[in-house]
């Protein structure tokens, strides 16, 4: 099978992207981040998406694939492969080069929040250090 | 092929039938990759993610990408004009008429409308200090008091408005139902700013009146100014918008169409019965023509939808290229 993906107007796809850029929403997160390493198919981005958020983002078949249709638009991931296991059609995604700079661009967004929010905690642990307490009347 | 499978495969009509040829396969296989052994029907959570999907998909597969911005903006507009008309009513319901009059009231108020147009000047307040999720049923909490009025009156024997305020009031929360929790601290103050410039509006016009009260005379032009102002305000922005190649204003100006109407119902039940006079129609004509917009103009949506699918029917329906 040979054919091409129908793709919005150029000023659509720009305006996906732009809206994908910061912040993405966490399981736009977690999708670009399971493929990152590799290239995986449904069943595993669902597997890896409950993996790397400890359980707590569940993707389900039909949000996961309204999700990809919409990376795909947005150009931030592509389809890379189909395989029949099982007789069960597998098709493999992977991450495009637009999505890997979205992706990188986020991490760094939230690495330098992380860091800004781990100063600020450290500086709030020190200030409210309990003083010394003194005693009254002095020691004299 | 499984029970399970010829489920799944039932549930996948929900989605286009292009869609399903291209990659129905692959979504009812990842269904059965997750299934637990022996499971023979699917999860009701997963018929309703397949439903959902399928919404979306044909939404999509009909080409109108701008469709859920359009029932963004049109809930924008919705909730900014709702607040600024609670804000109107809660000024007029402080004004009873004179005991000599022999009006009904209830204490200090007109009517039991108050404590909907409280619930809706809360709601106003809320889109501003509360996080998103509170927003939203903050507006649901206004639209369930709005419509409660109606057996509330009924089983107390009390004053309420009239339905003909309360109808647009309904449509307009529901609109505003669509809005999508704006992080824009200007967007979420809007309906504050609606609801306090409603309160001015309704003081200032409550000194020059000589009796506020729901009354056609009083509160017709009111609902027919504002649905006036609602059309142009919104067909601009649409024409504006559309100058830039984005479509949302046509949707926003589309889903909108019910509310405007039933802010309009004096005007268009008039123009129904023949009697161009605005406050003229009489309450069968009304009635009729609020049961004609509350029909027509939520159909005009999937209709429109429809249209739509027809003229992107050829080139539409996402097909992959597998080999790049």
């Amino acid at each position: 099978m040979r054919a091409e993906r129908r793709r919005p107007p150029a000023y659509l796809r720009i305006r996906y992207i732009t809206a994908m850029d910061t912040p993405l929403r966490e399981p736009t997160f977690l999708i670009l981040t399971a493929l990152a390493a590799e290239p995986m198919h449904g069943y595993g981005l669902i597997r890896e998406v409950a993996v790397l958020s400890d359980n707590r983002v569940s993707l389900r078949p039909g949000t996961l694939y309204g999700a990809l249709d919409r990376l795909v638009d947005a150009g931030l991931v592509e389809v890379d492969r189909e395989e029949v296991v099982d007789s069960r059609l597998r098709r493999y995604y992977r991450l495009s080069p637009t999505g890997d700079a979205t992706l990188s661009a986020e991490t760094e967004r939230l690495r330098r929040n992380v860091e800004a929010a781990t100063r600020r905690l450290a500086e709030r642990a020190r200030t409210a250090r309990p003083a010394t307490p003194r005693i009254a009347g002095g020691l004299a | 092929m499984s029970d399970l499978e010829r489920r799944y495969l039932w549930l996948l009509l929900a989605y286009p039938a292009e869609y399903r040829r291209s990659r129905g396969a692959e979504i009812v296989g990842t269904y059965l990759d997750l299934a637990t052994p022996g499971r023979r029907w699917p999860a009701p959570a997963d018929a309703a993610d397949l439903l959902r999907g399928g919404l979306r998909q044909r939404v999509r597969a009909a080409g109108v990408i701008h469709l859920v911005p359009g029932v963004r903006l049109a809930a924008v507009v919705a909730l900014f004009t709702a607040t600024m008309l609670a804000g109107m009513w809660t000024v007029l319901e402080l004004r009873p008429a004179p005991p000599g009059f022999g009006e009904p009231s209830v204490g200090p108020f007109v009517s039991l409308g108050i404590v909907a147009w409280v619930g809706w000047l809360f709601a106003a307040a809320a889109q501003a200090l509360t996080p998103g999720r509170w927003r939203r049923h903050a507006v649901a909490l206004a639209v369930l008091l709005t419509v409660a009025l109606v057996p509330a009156a009924a089983l107390t024997d009390l004053p309420r408005p009239p339905l003909f305020v309360l109808l647009p009031q309904v449509g307009l929360g529901l609109v505003a139902l669509g809005a999508s929790g704006e992080r824009q601290v200007s967007l979420r103050v809007t309906p504050l700013v609606a609801a306090v410039a409603g309160l001015a509006f309704g003081v200032s016009w409550s000194l020059d009146s000589f009796a506020w009260s729901y009354r056609a005379l009083t509160a017709e032009p009111v609902l027919r100014d504002t649905a006036v102002a609602v059309l142009a305000v919104v067909g601009l922005l649409a024409v504006g918008l559309a100058l830039r190649g984005d479509h949302r204003g046509g949707w926003a100006v589309l889903v909108l169409l019910t509310p405007v109407g039933l802010l309009a119902l004096h005007p268009l039940a008039g123009a129904a019965d023949g009697v161009p006079s605005a406050f003229a129609p009489n309450w069968t004509a009304l009635a009729a023509t609020a049961v004609v917009v509350g029909l027509v103009g939520p159909a005009l949506l999937p209709v429109a939808l429809a249209v739509r699918a027809r003229l992107a029917r050829p080139s539409a329906g996402p097909t992959w290229n597998t080999h790049r």
